[in-house]
């Protein structure tokens, strides 16, 4: 199996992005899904949108590589739903799992463990579970542009600059004054 | 018991999104959107390769070469992992926990049920990171990225579950850093 050096080089920029971004600490994620800590919210909220944008512009230019993920509605519901539910009990996710696992944290090598067992039993039911499912309201690999008959700029000028306005007005002033993040309990 | 106090993180939430942000620019411009959980699926597949290749031959998802062979995904994981222990040690966060401090704020101190949590926690990750066809990188970062439509339904269901879940087991906050 040869070394694919070009995988491992933008791996390891996005596994010390998770880390030093706060996203593989289990802490910061319970705290945004608690809302009583907005770092990782406001960070989540950058990155889709500097993906959004930066993703646009490579395809203007021709140069992206996409890869459009089928809606098959109700197994996305479905695993949506149970990774949410293992999200919550943890604080992790496949990716930050394995960050926080490297990164020291034996209780998310343990949930590393679990990914490999969950893998296992989804390849197991497969066949007679997930395939089935996914043939019901299968929508197939389509884009918000393309189900609403309109142009990608658009959207992600919609989504830039709402998500833009709303990070800047709910941010936390440098020194004092009152905001979001210093509400009663935070 | 000494007071529970969640830290900052090493980088402010702008230059964390735009690193973020940058690594999905990055993925995109050289091969394909961010993602990991597939990798999960090939790594068992290798193994049931080794001890039930029949098994392998006949399933309608795992007998393609994409789960058989490892890839450029399979390095790119690899390469999560190496990314995040450097970052750990040169930031000088490395340190060995069994616990988090939202577990200590409302279980105790106790391990045994975290690490119980965090196993079954793992298995309904990675089972609905496949139902989903990707995960919190693949689907819905990535998702987005490109406008998929995937991406809604999987964040409703991903982030109402993960709320409410969190709510139930986590009610009371450990002191939170500024």
């Amino acid at each position: 199996m040869p070394v694919d050096y070009l995988a491992l080089t933008t791996g390891a920029v996005f596994g010390s992005a998770l880390f030093l971004g706060g996203l593989a600490e289990p802490d910061k994620i319970v705290g945004a899904l608690r809302l009583k800590d907005f770092h990782a919210l406001r960070t989540i909220a950058v990155f889709v949108l500097v993906g959004m944008l930066g993703t646009f512009l490579l395809s203007q230019a021709g140069a992206a590589h996409l890869s459009v993920k089928p809606t098959t509605l109700v197994t996305v519901l479905l695993g949506g739903a149970l990774l949410g539910i293992g999200f919550g009990l943890t604080g992790y996710c496949p990716g930050t799992g394995l960050a926080c696992a490297a990164a020291g944290r034996f209780d998310a090598l343990v949930s590393v463990l679990g990914m490999f067992c969950g893998a296992l039993a989804y390849i197991l039911m497969y066949p007679a579970v997930a395939a089935p499912l996914e043939k019901i309201g299968d929508y197939g690999k389509k884009t918000l542009p393309e189900v609403t008959n309109s142009s990608s700029a658009v959207w992600v000028a919609g989504f830039v600059i709402l998500g833009t306005l709303i990070l800047a007005l709910t941010a936390r002033p440098k020194k004092g004054g009152l905001s979001a993040d210093d509400a009663p309990g935070a | 018991m000494e007071e529970l106090l969640v830290r900052k993180a090493p980088l402010p939430w702008w230059a964390a999104g735009l690193l973020l942000g940058m690594a999905q620019v990055l993925a995109v411009g050289l091969k394909e959107p961010l993602g990991v959980s597939t990798q999960f699926v090939v790594a068992d597949t290798q193994l049931l390769q080794k001890t039930h290749p029949q098994y392998v031959n006949q399933h309608p998802l795992i007998k393609s070469a994409s789960y058989r062979q490892p890839g450029y995904g399979w390095w790119f994981d690899i390469g999560l992992i190496a990314g995040a222990f450097v970052a750990a040690a040169l930031s000088g966060r490395w340190r060995l926990r069994v616990s988090t401090l939202w577990w200590q704020a409302n279980r105790g101190p106790a391990v045994g049920k975290r690490l119980l949590t965090a196993f079954v926690g793992g298995v309904l990750i990675l089972l609905g990171a496949r139902f989903a066809h990707g995960c919190t990188s693949g689907q819905f970062a990535s998702g987005w990225a490109q406008l998929s439509l995937s991406a809604v339904p999987f964040t409703l269901t991903l982030f109402l579950f993960g709320m409410v879940t969190a709510r139930l087991v986590y009610p009371k906050a450990p002191g939170i850093e500024k």
